[in-house]
């Protein structure tokens, strides 16, 4: 299981609003809190550039810098972006998840995904946008759900539902081979993605001991435990290291 | 007899609905497919049989569930008739061959049964599989119109991106392309319809592009339907635009390739508009399985040859799909995974290098007497084989004798060659005199002859060079002389002797006739 | 309505009735026969065989009878005599006369066409060959690992896995001779299943087949054209024996053996 970034469970709460850049999650009110950083240790990869000489529509949208590959994005204050942080286990047999509420919205701009990294509950719909106007087709390709393959040719949004728990499904965009995206499945609302700062919290938890899994696309998973009670504010901490 | 082979056409016609086939039997199935198919698919249906590491593209896995050829959504599971489908027909332009007539109704739905269990998906029952409603063929399908608007569509939903300007799977997209699995893919060329997987006609075209092709970059197109983008029928368009590249029948193999003779001077440019009016022949190149080392997926998968004389020199065209003029660096990461993917007689797989195209057309050094000629497979040490090859970089046509695969000695006289690349297909022509000074070791081209011929073919981009390459068997290419005069002789004298005999008999009979009707009187 | 009286009144006639069976004839030699599972498209030649044969027996019908006889003529007098049948007369000379101009031309109008591939497909195995530098005598040969019952399932596993890994692009997953490569050949590869190869054939003729390749046939067998590959540069002598055990076990023959042979292949499968 690698290592267990087990962090003690006290300390103050850190809610960096500007963390929370991801779509609003349907989060019940009251009850416990999870929240921490992601930390990145090692040197920091560089991260090949991607041409999109093909795409002028696209290209144009990158005037400071030139698009880079996001399989890792290391923040300014030394934090691990992307990664998706939520609850594996822990929660009471009883526990009935809320109604999702609005769609979860997946743009696709500048022949990117935005989000790169993002979590959506069973059943809830997912609003694939194409905001660039060029063809994109989107390929779900989980194992634990059926997968899908649709074909984006114009500014247009289609809708689609996951059945089944998956941590990850992976999307891609073939026309455009750097195009990837991970999509967490869960029969809950309790996730998170760090932001631009590292940091991610999770909330309205129902009191009660969890396996907390950090996952990241290139460095794998980690889990720590933490225990929770009433509407207590606990840190976890995690962190990644360089390959 | 012809009734009950009525009736059976009439029977196998129409697929039948899943309903109709409660009698499947997964034990039974079970052991046809341990015996038919787990060579391929495995044991275990994860497409790793003792075959799939030289097959590209590589048998399929039933355990994900996911299968190319569906008459269901994006994502569905196929019905049974979609499985059955592919197991009696096969998917051409793979090594899936068409399972009809070797296996017996029972076997086969048996095997349908089967191969379900391998995935978890087909005994969930929230799982929807309902085969899509699909409009019939609109008619109008060759008009210019139609296929206008087919290319108004190819163009605006972006084919282009894979499938290329032309068709040929040579768009900007192409060297990027994996399957699900990870394995390269190529972007279909449209061009060769006989090898599409689910079958080449406008209504399968028209059912790939509903469906998607799933585990493959191919997407589905039916919710641009449903979101108004493009209207059923101007799918159907599209469909009809995309059958229209192919030729109307799958190429037939004829043997003998025949050379006009021509009153101007023959064509050493491979874009010169005689070419437009020559027949052109069609030779199935395959892979070199014969000698170390082997090639399983060759890429050229066979060339058109077209040739004219004008008595004194030879043009012979060659053309063939290629997606790329390599060497291309863009192709370099595509190569690399091919050579991973297709095992061969290497222990590692060998690095990608930018290697050129290549063409070679083989001829024995005298045209034989008899039937004996040198080894088909580039000759012999003791009977080498004349050749001309040609590169793409660098770009030169050379004549030479071959003495097996690794041995080939150039010779001073090489023919005049020029080629074309044009969207993801290769023109060369190459041209030499009939006679040459050279007779020991250069054929000497006699009209009406058959002359031995052979072709090999290499992509560069798919890693091919040198033993990896793609081979045809000996055929023949016959100079035709023009019609000498005296060939009109004989018919001639025949109708005359015809005519009259039938003019005799015609008096006869009405001569008798009256007589007759006389007597009678 | 007066279609059926008109209809019936032909049906009965004769002439037409003979019209008729040929037609019939010539439909079902040229396009029902090939449909029969196991035929193939009938040459010309035959076919005017079998056409010569009807006609002969269409006659032998028609002039049974006196009356027949005589009704039977009755259209083609017609044709010939009938001042009203003017045109179809004219017409029926044109036609005939053309046509015999097109044949006559076709006769003597030579194209060049590929030259008749006359070859042994069965041709006589030496007594003896060289394998890997260690001579194996085949005459009276057998297949070394059927002396071991117990391990049959081991060697056909192993055998399986080298047809798989080796013989799959030509000779197919049927074992008919239609692999993914054949069409690119000539000869076509073997097909197995067929009666007329490894059912009339011992281990040992297979082994040196396997063994030696297209390069290994004599003459009449036409080396030059044969894409078998030489497997001794491939295979083990035991992969060889296995593979051998599975192409039998997996089409069902049984190989020929010493005993009731005594010579083999020779004479046998000769053809085209």
């Amino acid at each position: 299981m690698g290592k267990l970034g087990v962090v003690a469970a006290t300390g103050v709460a850190m809610l960096t609003l500007a963390g929370w850049m991801r779509p609003p999650l349907p989060a019940a009110q009251g009850g416990a809190t999870i929240s921490g950083k992601v930390k990145f240790t090692g040197a920091k990869p560089a991260m090949p550039k991607i041409d999109m000489s093909e795409e002028p529509k696209c290209k144009a949208k990158y005037t400071a810098a030139p698009p880079t590959d996001e399989a890792v994005v290391v923040n300014a204050n030394g934090t691990l972006d992307n990664v998706f942080v939520y609850v594996k286990s822990g929660l009471p047999a009883s526990y009935k998840a809320p109604a999702p509420a609005g769609p979860v919205t997946l743009d696709q701009d500048g022949c990117r995904y935005h989000p790169h990294v993002f979590g959506i509950l069973v059943g809830q719909a997912l609003a694939i946008k194409n905001s660039d106007g060029i063809l994109h087709n989107i390929k779900a390709k989980g194992t634990k759900n059926r997968p899908f393959n649709i074909s984006q040719p114009t500014t247009m949004t289609s809708e689609r539902t996951f059945t089944a728990p998956e941590v990850m499904v992976p999307l891609e965009c073939n026309v455009h081979g750097w195009m990837h995206a991970w999509l967490g499945v869960l029969p809950h609302p309790f996730f998170s993605v760090s932001g631009s700062d590292g940091s991610f919290t999770i909330k309205g938890l129902p009191p009660g001991t969890y396996t907390v899994e950090a996952w990241h696309e290139k460095y794998g998973a980690q889990t720590a435990t933490v225990t929770v009670a009433g509407s207590e504010t606990k840190t976890a901490d995690f962190s990644f290291a360089a390959k | 007899m012809i009734g009950a082979l009525l009736g059976l056409g009439i029977v196998l016609r129409f697929p039948l609905p899943p309903s109709l086939f409660p009698m499947q039997d997964t034990t039974r199935g079970k052991t046809v497919y341990v015996k038919w198919c787990a060579g391929c698919h495995g044991d275990g249906g994860a497409g790793d049989g003792p075959a799939a590491a030289h097959m590209l593209p590589r048998p399929r896995n039933f355990t994900g569930a996911l299968y190319k050829i569906r008459t269901t959504a994006s994502g569905q599971l196929p019905t049974d008739a979609d499985l059955m489908r592919a197991i009696d027909e096969g998917l051409p332009g793979t090594a899936m061959p068409a399972w009809k007539g070797r296996l017996s109704d029972g076997e086969r739905r048996d095997v349908v049964a089967y191969i379900k269990t391998f995935s978890s998906f087909f005994a969930d029952t929230s799982q929807h599989v309902a085969a899509l409603k699909f409009s019939s063929e609109p008619g109008g399908a060759t008009g210019a119109a139609a296929l206008d608007t087919g290319r108004q569509f190819y163009d605006s939903i972006g084919c282009r991106k894979c499938h290329g300007d032309q068709g040929r799977g040579d768009g900007p997209s192409a060297p990027t392309l994996k399957d699900d699995a990870g394995f390269p893919i190529f972007a279909a060329d449209l061009h060769q319809s006989w090898r599409f997987r689910g079958g080449g006609s406008a209504a399968d075209i028209y059912h790939r592009l509903r469906t998607g092709l799933d585990g493959t970059p191919m997407p589905w197109f039916s919710d641009l339907i449903d979101q108004k983008f493009l209207t059923d029928e101007q799918l159907w368009r599209l469909a009809q635009y995309v059958r229209s590249l192919s030729p109307p029948e799958a190429p037939e193999v004829r043997d003998v390739i025949h050379a006009p003779q021509i009153t101007r001077t023959v064509p050493a440019s491979p874009d010169d508009s005689v070419w437009g009016r020559v027949s052109r022949y069609w030779f199935p190149l395959v892979g070199q399985v014969v000698r170390k080392a082997r090639w399983f997926a060759p890429a050229v998968t066979g060339v058109w040859v077209q040739a004219v004389h004008d008595g004194h020199t030879l043009a012979l065209r060659v053309s063939w799909d290629d997606r790329t003029q390599s060497p291309d660096s863009a192709w370099l990461g595509f190569e690399q995974r091919v050579l991973e993917t297709v095992a061969g007689d290497d222990s590692a797989p060998p690095k990608a290098e930018p290697w050129p195209d290549q063409l070679a057309v083989q001829f024995p050094r005298h045209i034989p007497d008899g039937m004996e000629r040198p080894y088909f497979l580039m000759g012999s040490e003791t009977d080498p084989v004349y050749q001309w090859r040609w590169t793409s970089r660098p770009r030169k046509s050379v004549a030479g004798l071959a003495r097996g695969i690794e041995r080939f000695d150039t010779l001073s006289g090489a023919p005049a060659g020029q080629a074309s690349f044009d969207h993801g297909e290769w023109r060369l022509v190459f041209t030499r005199a009939l006679a040459t000074p050279d007779t020991a070791n250069e054929v000497q081209l006699e009209a009406g002859r058959a002359i031995p011929v052979a072709f090999f073919g290499w992509d560069g981009s798919s890693g091919e060079h040198g033993s990896r390459m793609a081979v045809s068997t000996w055929y023949f290419l016959a100079l035709d002389r023009p019609t000498p005069p005296g060939v009109f002789i004989s018919p001639v004298l025949a109708m005359l002797v015809t005519l009259g005999l039938g003019l005799v008999v015609v008096r006869r009979a009405r001569r008798r006739g009256t007589a007759g009707a006389g007597r009678r009187r | 309505m007066t279609a059926t009286p008109a209809v019936r009144r032909y049906a009965a006639h004769p002439f037409w009735q003979a019209v008729a069976i040929m037609v019939g004839a010539y439909v079902v030699v040229v396009w029902v026969v090939p449909l029969l599972p196991g035929s193939a498209i009938v040459p010309k030649s035959v076919v005017l065989q079998y056409m010569v044969t009807v006609l002969v027996g269409v006659l032998i019908y028609v002039s049974d009878n006196e009356e027949r006889w005589a009704r039977f003529k009755e259209p083609i007098v017609a044709v010939l005599v009938e001042p009203r049948l003017r045109v179809a007369r004219a017409a029926l000379l044109v036609v005939v006369t053309a046509l015999v101009g097109l044949i006559a031309y076709g006769q003597v109008a030579t194209t060049v066409a590929a030259p008749p591939n006359l070859r042994s497909i069965h041709p006589a195995p030496p007594a003896e060959i060289t394998f890997r530098g260690r001579s194996i005598t085949l005459t009276g040969l057998e297949n070394p690992l059927r002396a071991h019952p117990d391990s049959l399932a081991v060697y056909l596993a192993e055998g399986k896995s080298v047809y798989y890994r080796n013989c799959l692009p030509c000779h197919g997953d049927h074992l008919d001779g239609q692999g993914h490569f054949a069409s690119g050949f000539n000869p076509l590869p073997a097909n197995f299943q067929d009666n007329g190869t490894i059912a009339q054939l011992t281990e040992s003729f297979v082994f040196w087949r396997v063994a030696k390749g297209g390069p290994g046939l004599p003459r009449e067998g036409t080396p030059w054209n044969s894409a078998m590959p030489k497997w001794e540069d491939f295979l083990t002598e035991r992969e060889i024996w296995a593979v051998i055990l599975f192409l039998y076990d997996q089409t069902g023959w049984t190989p020929r053996t010493w005993e009731k042979t005594g010579e083999v292949g020779r004479g046998k499968g000769e053809g085209s």
